[in-house]
């Protein structure tokens, strides 16, 4: 933990998505706010500010932490990864487009959370069991109660079941495009 | 039909697994200020006096907002059908439940607006609050509104009514009454977007309000109506909500940020906390059933006297709506010919309660098939088979004289029994939806249960 004269600003270095950035701020203040406040990332979400949710989950050196409740003076030197940093501009990482194909996400808002920490995941334990899985995801809350699609999802993009490279935007489907095989076209 | 039946993308897919979907928090203009609101720590007491001057006075504090810097403070969603408005923006005088607001403030970040809030002066004289309903027609129950104990516009009545057919000699034919009271308590919808509203005063003298509510249009009249300002000087952009589930479609957030960023000339927002979400906002509503039922001894629910207290909490919004929804539906999936049914909205203490996936109806769902089991229970009776004998039929009137033209009861009660495997006895699992024909129907009830308004609607 960096420390500041009483009530001080400290200089906390973060690599965030591969772009250092020297973050000037309160060691106390949370990631979360340095990320949606000073970076501008606004995919982890400030949804009960007190480590409950998931929803503001980002990859800390490849960890899932819940950025709301960290010190950002406590992470100097680390690098920093949310949703915007998984994949090249206009594409989807296998959890992300896994996510897409399979309706894993409904109002959208606890979404970033679970692709990070389904992302995390993977890069661990690119074969995991269903618990594993559960696992993986406990304590990411979804209101709108998906959790079986969002538990397929990260399954799919473990298995590779996910279409091709998808980029985007895409051009509108002329015929409906049916997603996952097999479904009643 | 290209699209029935094939699994179309999902058009806001995309931006929710990249994170570029902009909810309301996500929304960036340059110069804004947050927003912190002053809430009761009282569940009742009048408020003697509030002082913003010091607060105002902090550093970094643009605008503070009270009762009386709103055009008009009491508003009512019924307002249009003639029910006078009962529910003040920010509190004036008294503070009906715990996290009621009655100050806001606008400053550059929230801890300076938290601040601020320390140094709004108020002055509380606490009263004793009242929480149950059961109690609401108490002499010496506190008195929550000068009206009385109950929302009393249904029409001539204080309560909303349903009488159909003889319900008299329904109870006097009966074998049996079976009686039951139910309870559901209160839920918080929690969406794991908060409510959050950001407006945005713009030069030509419109505010463009950046909303999370289910409602547009509601909300858009709303903030019109307290503003007192014509709609064509709000522009409203929403759509995107991250959750809503009914508590989504009253107003929380919109017109203190109007008004604050009228006041400021500043854009404002507000982000409600998860505290804030527990402490203040609507939930659904806790509701006191009791239900009597005039039985057959063979299962054919001939009579039902029902009281239903809702509890609105502190103010009105859309309860009357949704007591007047639960009467039509308390019958459940069945056809009760005789009907005698009395509700009532209650005032409390506790926060205003509101819609959540099925307003009115889920309370009165929980307790007629609850019902139902025990009917069953107390004749020892297959709850499947009292299901399947009361269940709709093509032509029956619903409580509220709808004649039913497709009912489901009758292919869902099978398929559910088929699917958790349940064993239907012939006659039950050949029965169909179809007009009464007098399947298993004694003789004696044919008048009471077959439809005589002569055809399909």
């Amino acid at each position: 933990m960096i420390k500041a004269p009483k009530g001080g600003k400290v200089v906390v270095k973060l690599t965030v998505n591969g772009i250092a950035r020297d973050v000037e701020s309160s060691p106390l203040t949370s990631l979360l706010h340095i990320l949606r406040e000073e970076v501008g990332l606004t995919s982890p979400k400030a949804g009960c500010q007190q480590g409950g949710c998931g929803a503001c989950t980002v990859l800390v050196d490849g960890e899932p932490r819940r950025s709301c409740v960290l010190a950002v003076g406590g992470i100097d030197g680390s690098a920093v990864t949310t949703v915007e940093g998984l994949a090249p501009d206009g594409l989807l990482s296998p959890i992300q487009a896994a996510f897409y194909e399979r309706y894993a996400s409904q109002c959208g808002f606890c979404t970033p959370g679970f692709v990070v920490a389904g992302h995390a995941l993977l890069a661990r334990n690119p074969e995991p069991s269903r618990e594993e899985i559960l696992g993986a995801l406990a304590g990411h809350m979804c209101r709108c109660t998906g959790y079986v699609k969002i538990v397929d999802a990260v399954e799919a993009a473990a298995r590779g079941e996910v279409g091709e490279e998808r980029v985007f935007p895409e051009s509108r489907p002329e015929e409906p495009e049916v997603l996952v095989p097999g479904s009643p076209a | 039909m290209k699209a029935v039946g094939a699994r179309l993308p999902r058009y806001d897919g995309l931006g929710h697994v990249t994170g570029r979907t902009a909810y309301v928090d996500d929304v960036r203009v340059a110069g804004m200020l947050w927003t912190k609101a002053l809430r009761s720590p009282h569940h009742f007491a009048a408020v003697r006096s509030v002082d913003t001057r010091k607060a105002e006075e902090l550093a970094g504090v643009h605008a503070a907002v009270t009762h009386a810097d709103v055009p008009k403070n009491l508003y009512g969603h019924l307002e249009a059908l003639g029910v006078p408005a009962d529910e003040p923006l920010l509190a004036d005088g008294e503070v009906r439940y715990k996290g009621q607001p009655i100050a806001a403030v606008a400053a550059e970040d929230e801890a300076t607006a938290l601040a601020a809030l320390d140094l709004i002066e108020v002055e509380y004289e606490e009263r004793e609050p009242f929480f149950d309903v059961r109690k609401a027609f108490d002499p010496d129950a506190p008195r929550i509104h000068p009206w009385g104990p109950v929302y009393p516009h249904f029409g001539p009545h204080d309560h909303r009514r349903i009488r159909k057919g003889d319900v008299a000699a329904a109870f006097d034919r009966a074998d049996l009454v079976v009686q039951g009271v139910y309870r559901p308590t209160a839920i918080e919808h929690c969406p794991v977007e908060p409510q959050t509203g950001l407006a945005v005063p713009e030069v030509h003298g419109r505010l463009t309000i950046y909303s999370c509510t289910q409602a547009m249009y509601f909300s858009m009249g709303v903030v019109a109506a307290h503003l007192e300002w014509p709609l064509n000087k709000l522009k409203f952009v929403g759509g995107t909500v991250g959750g809503g589930f009914g508590g989504k479609v009253d107003t929380a957030t919109e017109t203190i940020c109007a008004l604050l960023a009228i006041k400021s000339q500043r854009p404002v927002k507000w982000r409600w906390t998860r505290e804030e979400e527990f402490l203040a906002s609507s939930t659904r509503a806790p509701w006191h059933m009791e239900i009597a039922d005039a039985v057959t001894s063979d299962g054919w629910i001939i009579g039902r006297r029902m009281l239903t207290l809702h509890d609105a909490g502190a103010y009105t919004r859309f309860s009357s709506y949704g007591l007047t929804k639960h009467s039509f539906h308390h019958t459940g999936a069945y056809t009760i010919p005789n009907l005698d049914f009395n509700g009532y909205v209650v005032y409390t203490n506790r926060v205003p309660t509101t819609a959540m996936r099925g307003f009115g109806v889920t309370s009165i769902s929980f307790a007629t098939e609850m019902q139902m089991n025990r009917i069953a229970k107390v004749l020892d009776l297959d709850p499947w088979e009292v299901r399947l004998k009361n269940a709709n039929r093509v032509g029956d009137t619903s409580a509220n004289w709808v004649a039913l033209s497709d009912p489901s009861t009758v292919p869902v009660v099978q398929a559910a029994a088929k699917r958790v495997g349940v064993e239907l006895k012939p006659e039950f699992r050949l029965m169909t939806k179809d007009r009464r024909s007098g399947d298993l129907l004694p003789d004696h009830l044919v008048e009471q249960l077959v439809s005589t308004d002569g055809g399909e609607s």
